[in-house]
């Protein structure tokens, strides 16, 4: 059987988050002129204006996409239906590019790879920097059946969408965004070269088909050779960009 | 020692390192506990010029399940990073571990929860190896079951737990204006002892109640509430808080400097 303090707190948090609890209403006042029920509604008014905040602060881009009404009302809706487990408040919302996309798919069909494009952000920007291997040693440690072992801050999204771009237009650009802007896939790739600040670049399928193969563990021979349509060129210039934008910590030999 | 709210928006403008009245930052914990990001990039080169408080929101030192499993190793690795000169969080509970509120919610003042946060803080302290200070929060109700006064709680905790008291006295306004207690009386009643630092933040009148929002400037009674307890405990820590619509940079400095002025004027009218 709960103690009176333990059952106290779960009628509170179970009032915050859904819906207030009779059985708490009775057992306070009100501060101010507030009556009983306007101080638990009080609270209860705070919870989703709070995970609305957080969850605007990580998608932002889907924010803008969508306007205030529709993005803050999706913002109440998942937060009265998907709880916070975690201390973290930025840890709020890896749901929500689903539940985004279950709800505009009509409207705005890319809004699920661009809210999973701003979580992978996200998770990137609070990810610690690595120290990568500077292209001299990785040129000359590298051979062709090497394993490379990239650094815990790079990310390669698979994306159903072409959301980059729409990412990255200006907070002021209200131009419509039109079919061919974001109708074809896209693989994107997200990493910290090194220092703090969180790079990302839209990559092609022969190369993302590639890269995803070497971010496996493939040899890299293995890796370049079984990916469809990847040019000898398109290998290094890949090679290339792993190497020059430190994405890789070490080289293991099989 | 007056500081400030260490907040993102200042950032650039803190990395200039120009000179500033302001002395000490007080760090929200869970900003940088789970982040290796830029945010902790800045709070150590800010740690290189500065003191850093560390101020927690989740600890939830009230709920009867304790603190989260990982939160204690998180925070102490924050703390091996950083030396902070303070490590506080909120005298409330914040929700279950299986669902958080994200809020500080106001405990009942029983002999029960008495005895559920001695013991959660005498763990913290265990495992952090240090003592900690909790702060009395703003509240928008009372409990029927509640048997003592709130200043009555908050200073039988710290004594049996072994604790500090960080005394937000915006929050000991609007507490004392929502639920009709003098907040002089209150301020009083804190031994100097146990105040490790004090909070300075704005409330919004609401017209039913007063709510804790952080928003804005110190109001008058708060300045006049912190004159009374500063010449109580002259050497203590104070700080600005301002957590929404945040002010440029020097919007928040001019904030400071009026408490270090106070301050100085409550000092100087100190008998010798």
């Amino acid at each position: 059987m709960p103690s009176p303090l333990e059952l106290l707190q779960k009628q509170f948090t179970s009032s915050v988050i859904g819906e207030a609890d009779p059985a708490l209403v009775v057992q306070v006042r009100g501060g101010g002129a507030l009556t009983p029920a306007e101080a638990v509604e009080i609270y209860r008014r705070g919870y989703p204006a709070r995970m609305s905040e957080a969850l605007g602060e990580t998608f932002e881009a889907c924010w803008r996409v969508l306007g205030d009404e529709d993005f803050l009302k999706a913002c109440e809706e998942y937060s009265r239906s998907v709880k916070s487990i975690s201390h973290n408040l930025s840890d709020y919302g890896h749901l929500f590019p689903e539940f985004l996309q279950a709800r505009f798919h009509a409207d705005a069909p890319f809004i699920g790879s661009l809210a999973t494009f701003e979580w992978a952000f996200k998770e990137i920007f609070h990810a610690a920097p690595h120290t990568p291997l500077s292209p001299s040693d990785l040129a000359r440690e590298v051979k062709d059946n090497s394993v490379l072992i990239f650094g815990p801050s790079v990310k390669l999204l698979p994306l159903t969408h072409s959301v980059v771009e729409i990412w990255k237009r200006d907070r002021s650009d209200g131009a419509p965004l039109i079919r061919s802007q974001w109708d074809a896939p896209q693989g994107a790739l997200l990493y910290k070269s090194g220092g703090t600040p969180v790079f990302s670049r839209v990559i092609a399928a022969p190369e993302a088909s590639a890269l995803r193969s070497l971010m496996a563990q493939q040899p890299l021979s293995e890796a370049l050779a079984a990916a469809s349509g990847l040019t000898e060129a398109a290998a290094r210039n890949l090679f290339s960009f792993l190497s020059e934008a430190g994405l890789i910590v070490a080289v293991r030999q099989p | 020692m007056v500081g400030v709210g260490l907040r993102s928006a200042h950032f650039p403008r803190l990395l200039e390192r120009r000179p500033t009245p302001v002395r000490w930052f007080e760090a929200l914990s869970e900003n940088y506990m789970d982040s290796e990001g830029r945010p902790l990039e800045v709070l150590k080169k800010i740690r290189a010029d500065f003191p850093v408080a560390l101020h927690g929101v989740s600890l939830s030192i009230g709920g009867v399940e304790g603190p989260r499993p990982g939160y204690l190793k998180r925070l102490k690795a924050l703390m091996e990073k950083v030396e902070p000169f303070l490590v506080t969080d909120h005298l409330c509970f914040t929700g279950a571990h299986a669902a958080n509120a994200h809020d500080l919610l106001p405990l009942p003042y029983t002999e029960e929860a008495i005895k559920t946060v001695v013991s959660n803080v005498s763990k913290v302290q265990d495992f952090l190896g240090r003592p900690i200070g909790l702060e009395n929060v703003s509240s928008y109700l009372t409990y029927n079951e509640s048997c003592m006064k709130e200043e009555e709680f908050l200073v039988e905790i710290a004594k049996r737990a072994g604790c500090k008291i960080l005394l937000d006295v915006n929050n000991v306004f609007v507490s004392a204006t929502n639920h009709g207690f003098a907040a002089t009386d209150y301020i009083d009643r804190i031994p100097s002892e146990l105040i490790a630092q004090i909070h300075l933040g704005g409330y919004t009148d609401m017209g039913k109640f007063l709510f804790d929002t952080h928003s804005r400037a110190p109001t008058d009674p708060v300045w006049e509430l912190y004159r009374r307890v500063i010449r109580r405990v002259p050497e203590v820590p104070v700080l600005i808080e301002w957590d929404e619509a945040v002010p440029d940079w020097e919007g928040l400095e001019q904030e400071a400097v009026k408490a270090i002025q106070i301050a100085a004027e409550v000092k100087n009218a100190l008998p010798a």
